[in-house]
């Protein structure tokens, strides 16, 4: 032990006298991690969707009384995609080379049967084929959703308009043609003034009670559309860039790439400076040199990973953020961290072990780290193939324990099955490493 | 009492790197005070002998034998040390490692030695003699019995190379004894007692280093 410690001395001495490699170490998973997370949040938010007008949609469209501008309607209905108005073939095109993800076509005869108010107009949506095409199909949802809102406020006026007719009577217009309606109030004077007879006693009690039905058409009307209305309340929570989320994947993603390259290079090290074989001799066995290297890898991991909690901690604090920084959770993220360090040091030491040189130890690391870190953020229920080999990195585990420990209201399972999948991957990677440490020798 | 069993010996000790054969099995005894000096061509596998000796490389056939207590200290023909460490750091580290009981004052005294300098300067800005002089200081560090220095005078200055002869000599008359591999056939009449002349990873001659002759390992491996 005392001599993976002295091991482990000169490793943080020989770190801390090379500061610019030390500084790239750190800012460049810190810049990935950002851009990573930018690119996942805001990459593929607004799909691009070809829109095919084959009606010759006119600028505005009068229904129900209410004047549409169209242009205006489709821009505030499709804030969740980019609407690209395209030709039929030219959107058939795009489709086939991926350049749009599905094409949304207003069919002939489109307004005549909306204007009609009789029959339901359809709208047509092809997919593309592959995983972001549900996610079109419900945002191409959500857009006839929100057009139909709008027509149906329009419609629900126009029939608000009928039912003040027939409550009040006078002038109007039924498809086109101008019609007189008398109305139940002119109706009820009319039935008053008439002789009392109890045929004329059952029309009033008919007319009064058409009246008060009448009276609540509009709640009516507007709940019959809307069975369910979706209120938003205020917005709360936390912004993206502050969310446990990010904060979890900024550490796994901070820590994978630091201490894979560091474990990497500093094995391999031993070997460019000639140094393997006069510890080897009886001074420090290949196994304690792995795990000198599997420590240096997990110090570091937590001096990075304790300031990134501590830098996200005082920004949530400054800025009030909701919730607050759990700061009661820090012992916990301190195993996780230690962890998660030794474990992908003793890949990283693996690597070294293979690569013997540190430069080409480095080189394999970097090239190592990218998939790691890619397969760890595909969702394993869309790509399963994807999951399965990210369960046996570190990686994801990492992630799921930072997660966890920092935010979950009963962390203990999530923690301690992730620690210990951490801890089998780094005993596993570990005993590799040390089998692999006598090409060192050679 | 004259000991029974030599200080350091291979016993059909070979190795190979992957299909390639560096050192065919080698049957050698060092006893104490001798001085054993390794000669042959570039890749005849001087350097292999050694570090099989030191243990710094794994024996592909045969063993290596080393008497029971008897310390080692070796200095590879590349010096092996830390380049980002200073003279002083590499000492110290070397020092507790091999387990001296006062690193600090032991690496001061081989500091002082080997005329090395004691500044923070990385080692890897030392120059190429200087860079010798400490692989050669931390193969000293806990009191070897035994000294294999692989061409240890190659980048060392003419009172470097006295010193260090000197410091084999103390070795020997305390009862250590010294394997060193070169290529200088004076520092062979001049230091050794034994030869061994290795060609092509076959030891091709063993005998006393007045009797040997050049011309005779030439007829011998032809």
């Amino acid at each position: 032990m005392t001599r993976v410690l002295l091991l482990l001395r000169k490793d943080v001495l020989v770190l801390r006298r090379s500061p610019l490699l030390l500084g790239i170490l750190i800012a460049y998973p810190i810049a990935l991690a950002v851009l990573i997370g930018l690119v996942a949040s805001y990459g593929s938010s607004k799909p691009r969707v070809a829109f095919v007008d084959e009606d010759n949609l006119p600028d505005t469209v009068v229904l129900g009384g209410h004047r549409f501008d169209v242009q205006h309607t489709i821009d505030q209905a499709s804030k969740n995609v980019t609407l690209v108005r395209l030709s039929p073939d030219e959107a058939s095109r795009q489709l086939d080379d991926g350049r749009v993800v599905g094409v949304v076509t207003v069919p002939p005869g489109f307004i005549s049967t909306l204007r009609g108010m009789v029959h339901s107009p359809q709208l047509q949506l092809e997919l593309s084929t592959g995983t972001i095409s549900s996610r079109v199909e419900q945002q191409v949802q959500a857009l006839v959703y929100s057009l139909n809102r709008q027509l149906q406020r329009a419609y629900i006026a126009s029939n608000l308009r009928y039912v003040q007719l027939i409550l009040h009577g006078g002038d109007g217009s039924f498809l086109g043609a101008p019609i007189t309606v008398l109305g139940i109030q002119r109706a009820q004077r009319m039935l008053r003034g008439m002789p009392q007879t109890p045929r004329t006693a059952a029309l009033l009690d008919f007319l009064h009670d058409a009246r008060l039905a009448l009276a609540n058409t509009n709640d009516a009307l507007s709940s019959t559309a809307h069975p369910i209305e979706l209120v938003r309340a205020p917005a709360r929570g936390r912004t993206w860039a502050l969310s446990a989320e990010v904060q979890a994947y900024a550490l796994g993603l901070t820590i994978t790439f630091l201490a894979l390259l560091l474990a990497a290079g500093s094995l391999a090290a031993e070997r460019d400076e000639n140094v393997v074989g006069r510890l080897a001799r009886g001074l420090v066995g290949l196994g304690q040199l792995v795990w000198s290297k599997v420590a240096l890898a997990a110090a570091v991991a937590l001096a990075l990973g304790l300031a990134i909690s501590l830098a996200f901690g005082l920004v949530i604090q400054v800025g009030g953020v909701t919730g607050g920084e759990p700061w009661r959770r820090l012992p916990l993220l301190v195993v996780g961290l230690v962890l998660a360090g030794g474990s992908v040091g003793a890949l990283g030491a693996f690597l070294g072990a293979i690569a013997r040189e540190a430069r080409s130890a480095s080189l394999i690391a970097v090239l190592v780290v990218m998939p790691i870190v890619f397969l760890g953020l595909i969702p394993a229920e869309i790509v399963p193939p994807a999951g399965w080999i990210s369960d046996l990195l570190p990686f994801s585990h990492a992630v799921d324990f930072f997660r966890s420990a920092l935010y979950d209201l009963s962390p203990w399972r999530t923690v301690a099955l992730q620690g210990l999948w951490l801890l089998v991957l780094g005993v596993i990677f570990g005993g590799l490493a040390r089998l692999g440490a006598r090409r060192l020798l050679a | 009492m004259t000991p029974t069993t030599p200080l350091l010996a291979a016993r059909g000790a070979g190795r190979r790197f992957g299909n390639r054969s560096a050192l065919e099995p080698v049957e050698l005894e060092l006893w104490d005070g001798e001085a054993l000096a390794l000669v042959g061509p570039n890749g005849a596998g001087k350097s292999t002998l050694l570090a099989l000796l030191a243990g710094a490389l794994e024996t592909s056939v045969g063993t290596i034998e080393r008497r029971k207590g008897a310390r080692i200290g070796w200095a590879p023909q590349r010096p092996a040390q830390y380049g980002r460490l200073s003279a002083r750091e590499n000492l110290e580290l070397f020092a507790r490692l091999e387990g001296e009981h006062d690193p600090q004052l032991a690496s001061e005294r081989l500091l002082r030695d080997f005329g090395l300098p004691g500044e923070p300067e990385p080692s890897a800005n030392l120059s190429v003699g200087n860079r010798q002089r400490l692989n050669l200081a931390i193969a000293q560090l806990g009191g070897p019995h035994v000294l294999l220095l692989d061409e240890p005078t190659a980048a060392l200055d003419p009172e470097q190379r006295l010193r260090l002869w000197r410091r084999v000599a103390e070795l020997r008359d305390a009862g250590g004894a010294v394997v060193f591999a070169t290529q200088n056939l004076e520092e062979v009449e001049r230091v050794a007692g034994r030869v061994a002349a290795l060609r092509e990873g076959r030891l091709v001659y063993t005998g006393a280093a007045g009797e040997f002759d050049l011309a005779d390992v030439e007829t011998l491996s032809a």
